[in-house]
């Protein structure tokens, strides 16, 4: 398995600190209620914010016989606390009238529980260390995991471009992240500094204000209307007021400010002692504020958000690193023994699958051949060939393994001659296909004694059928013969079932026919699902999309090549004749089930799997389809399939691109002009465009598409992309 | 005639008997407002048990608990020994924990036949993973003394008590 540090330490605090985290969180989510219940009580009287102290005072004195305090909380809700019949009480006021509003409200045992589990994990101290030190990790996590994405993204200024979807997890742990970031930041971080606060790790000053007693004066004699702190000081900046003790005049009116304690002379209203909070202290007010969310709904709403996104992160986090393949590199030979050396670039390890089948066929035809990641480049004594396997990151960046390889390179100058070939993983349904794999192209053709053969081949999609391909090529070239086999990658393959010919149509003229197929064991499929077919034991497969006509029948559309050895295996397939073939689950290219208006573009045979969606268009979807062939000839397979469905308003409309038909080429991609506004339309009201064909044309479409999306729809295209609203199956 | 107004002094006297026990009964309870001030020690916040002790030096009642988690009542042993096997509703004699330097006012009641008579208030006082003060402060309920300020051995700075408006 191959990681970066950051990668790494993500991961390994995830797991040391996950479940502290989802108890966190989860308490953390219930908690975030608290504040926004407490806040929906309405003993907040705005009026009152103005009121002066001394009117204040006056107006509860009024009413209330004994009054030991007055505090106001962070939701502006004003309490006394009375002694009444000998009985201890505290509730809400109206400032403005002295009358009582409701009692304290009572942390309701729900809460209760959740602070205790949040805090302690009721393991008392333990329990305590452990929360705040998961707290620590979540701030390590969730800076790496901002590393991670701009280094994902290509960069800061890239942080909030589109991501590039691989899968449901990666797609939504990047995106989520990015959103909660700063709600898991802040309250990783006051978590910390208030664990810090209660294990006295940070000191907590208090305000240790010292009265002079023999200087307290008892004349002149005011009412405490008549103070001049009170008359001055408004309601809302009031914390705390706590009546003097008893009538003598050593004890004083304690009084807490937003930003000041002070004592005051009951008999004479004079200051006896003022001191400005420590910051430390309103430090910590606001770490509590922030922490809680208490006396903001907008902020607790934010704060739940955040938590509740942790667990959602932890599974979608975990779900991603256990479906990453993982692959050791193992070498028998040394790097200064192996005249072969592979090195890879690769992100997630499936180029390095790949790269491993080369290695080992080359090792078992008795080549030495030494395998490394591209990161490790050194000086190679017998080197001859240098083959570059490698994947692009994000926006056309080097994989994690990859990113020192050129300045590597340009250091380290190889002593004897070699050549060297370059392959380049990549999807070519995003920018910057492979280019990562063109600049080491381009650097390697800047080297002293490196020759090469060949231009930087790519592979779209991890197509082990185009890398088969490169590897015959290569090792021709080399003169020996190696045959690869598919790596075991993350595919839902069924095992092979039986399928029985039940028609066979040909067209000649253009050397492609459809074979209709009968399922003798009921496997399930869908169109836009592949078939996997073996012409002869020991072969390779054949991909075919398949397209249903009804629950049992398929239909494959396949173009006849004079030397192709699947296709003149199935092209000998008479009505009757038996096949063992398997159905591949190809879920991206599946007909979406939602879409109201969908597309379907094609070339060529890639129109079988859409005749099969169109067949199951029973609802009468609006489906308008576009295809492009050589000449007119070509539509005789398909005309039947077609018109019937018109007819049955199965398919709305067929538009046809006939390239050689008229002097001036018309290919399939120049329809979209045409038809624009529908292409506009489809994407903007979540259709579904739909491309089955040749690459060449998947990339003309896209590039047609991606300027109308910037045109018209002010988004990229990989917008659409990762909505799947745009479906491909190339080859 | 006589018989009469023999009726309704008898009459007005058992009146007068029950207002005046009524009003005895009101009397009869003595309320103090009792501050506990903190010292300025580190750690958690103190759980403070406030009990009336009779003469004989035994648990009477538990007057107040400065603590609103039972999970740590028992760290104050005695108190706890006593109250634990006692069956007393502590809901509504409890209240929040204060923390180090802070002060907390509460009210206590006694009856008159509690004041000069040998009984006494105890403060023992806990904080976690701390000493425990089985005796923290101790207040005399002598009508002389009782306004003296009391000072404390553990957590608690002193004791002041004064008598209710």
């Amino acid at each position: 398995m191959i990681i970066s540090v950051w990668r790494y330490s993500h991961l390994l605090f995830a797991i040391v600190s996950s479940v502290f985290l989802l108890v966190a969180s989860v308490t953390g989510i219930v908690l975030a209620v608290e504040p926004i219940s407490k806040k929906m009580h309405s003993y907040h009287v705005s009026e009152a914010d103005t009121l002066s102290l001394a009117k204040t005072l006056q107006n509860l004195n009024a009413k209330h016989k004994e009054i030991l305090g007055i505090s106001r909380d962070r939701n502006g809700f004003v309490s006394v606390s009375v002694i009444d019949e000998g009985i201890k009480n505290e509730f809400y006021i109206d400032p403005t009238t002295g009358d009582k509003l409701g009692n304290i409200i009572e942390k309701h045992p729900v809460f209760q529980f959740a602070t205790n589990l949040h805090r302690s994990l009721f393991l008392k101290s333990t329990g305590r260390f452990l929360i705040g030190l998961a707290s620590f990790l979540l701030i390590l996590i969730s800076i790496s995991g901002i590393v991670l994405i701009a280094k994902r993204q290509g960069g800061y200024k890239q942080f909030f471009a589109p991501v590039v979807r691989e899968n449901f997890s990666q797609f939504h742990h990047v995106v989520y992240a990015r959103f909660t970031l700063i709600p898991l930041l802040v309250l990783s971080i006051t978590g910390v500094y208030l664990s810090l606060l209660r294990f006295d790790i940070l000191p907590e000053p208090q305000t240790s204000l010292v009265v002079d007693f023999d200087a307290i004066q008892e004349d002149p004699i005011k009412e405490y209307t008549a103070f001049a702190f009170f008359q001055n000081t408004p309601l809302k900046d009031l914390r705390e007021l706590e009546y003097p003790f008893s009538e003598f005049v050593e004890d004083y009116y304690i009084i807490r400010l937003k930003n000041k304690e002070l004592y005051l002379n009951q008999v004479t209203g004079e200051v006896l002692a003022e001191e400005n909070i420590h910051p430390i202290q309103i430090i910590s007010s606001w770490a509590t504020v922030m922490h809680t969310g208490e006396g903001s709904i907008l902020w607790s709403i934010v704060l739940g958000l955040g938590s509740l996104a942790i667990p959602f992160l932890t599974i979608t986090g975990f779900i991603v690193y256990f479906k990453r393949p993982k692959t050791k590199i193992r070498n028998k030979l040394s790097k200064n023994e192996s005249n072969y050396v592979i090195l890879v670039g690769t992100e997630g390890g499936t180029t390095l699958q790949y790269a491993k089948e080369l290695h080992d066929k080359l090792l078992a035809n008795g080549l030495k051949s030494h395998l490394a990641l591209m990161n490790e480049y050194s000086y190679y004594k017998k080197m001859e060939h240098l083959i570059i396997i490698t994947a692009t990151y994000g926006q056309g960046e080097a994989p994690a393994t990859a990113n020192k390889f050129i300045e590597l390179l340009q250091k380290k100058q190889q002593k004897q001659a070699f050549n060297f070939s370059v392959v380049g993983f990549g999807s070519t349904a995003y920018p910057n296909y492979c280019h990562f794999a063109y600049e080491s192209h381009k650097a390697l053709l800047a080297m002293n004694n490196s020759t090469t053969r060949q231009d930087v081949f790519t592979v779209n999609d991890q197509s082990f059928e185009a890398f088969n391909d490169w590897c015959h090529k290569w090792s021709e070239s080399i003169g020996i013969r190696i045959k690869v086999e598919k790596p075991k990658l993350n595919t839902n393959t069924i095992p092979p079932s039986t399928f029985k010919v039940i028609d066979k149509q040909e067209n000649k003229k253009d050397n492609t026919f459809l074979l209709s197929f009968k399922n003798l064991n009921g496997t399930k499929s869908q169109s836009g699902d592949l078939l996997s077919v073996i012409p002869t034991k020991g072969n390779q497969e054949r991909l075919y999309s398949i397209g249903k006509l009804d629950k049992e029948t398929l239909v494959v559309s396949i173009r006849r090549h004079e030397k192709g050895l699947c296709s003149n295996f199935l092209y000998q397939l008479e009505q009757g004749d038996k096949l063992s073939a398997s159905v591949i689950n190809n879920k991206s290219f599946h007909f979406p089930e939602k879409a109201k208006k969908c597309i379907l573009i094609a070339t060529g045979t890639g129109i079988g799997p859409f005749l099969g969606m169109i067949n199951e268009n029973i609802k009468k979807r609006e489906i308008h389809l576009y295809w492009g062939a050589r000449t007119s000839d070509s539509y005789s397979l398909y005309k039947n399939y077609i018109e019937n469905a018109i007819k049955e308003d199965r398919l709305t409309c067929f538009k046809p691109a006939f390239s050689r038909n008229q002097t001036e080429k018309l290919y399939v991609q120049h329809l979209i002009k045409y038809d624009q506004e529908l292409f506009v339309e489809v994407l903007k009201n979540k259709g579904c465009i739909m491309i089955c064909g040749s690459i060449a044309m998947q990339k003309a479409i896209l590039k047609e598409l991606k300027s109308l999306c910037e045109e018209y729809l002010g988004k990229d295209l990989s917008h659409y992309q990762n909505r799947n609203q745009i479906k491909m199956d190339c080859y | 005639m006589y018989k009469n107004s023999f009726r309704t002094i008898s009459m007005l006297l058992i009146a007068f008997i029950f207002i005046g026990m009524s009003s005895f009964d009101k009397e009869s309870e003595l309320i103090y407002k009792c501050m506990i001030q903190m010292t300025n020690y580190t750690g958690e916040k103190a759980y403070v048990a406030v009990s009336l002790i009779n003469p004989e030096g035994n648990y009477e009642k538990t007057m107040y608990i400065q603590g609103d988690d039972k999970e740590w009542f028992p760290d104050l042993k005695n108190w706890w020994r006593f109250t634990n096997s006692s069956n007393e509703n502590l809901d509504a004699i409890s209240g929040a924990t204060i923390g180090n330097g802070e002060r907390n006012i509460i009210s206590l009641s006694f009856k008159p036949s509690q004041i000069d008579t040998g009984y006494k208030v105890r403060f023992e006082s806990a904080v976690e993973n701390q000493e425990y003060y089985s005796i923290d402060a101790e207040v005399d309920l002598n009508t002389a003394t009782l306004r003296n300020k009391v000072e404390g051995k553990g957590y608690i700075r002193y004791i002041r008590m004064v008598p209710n408006k």
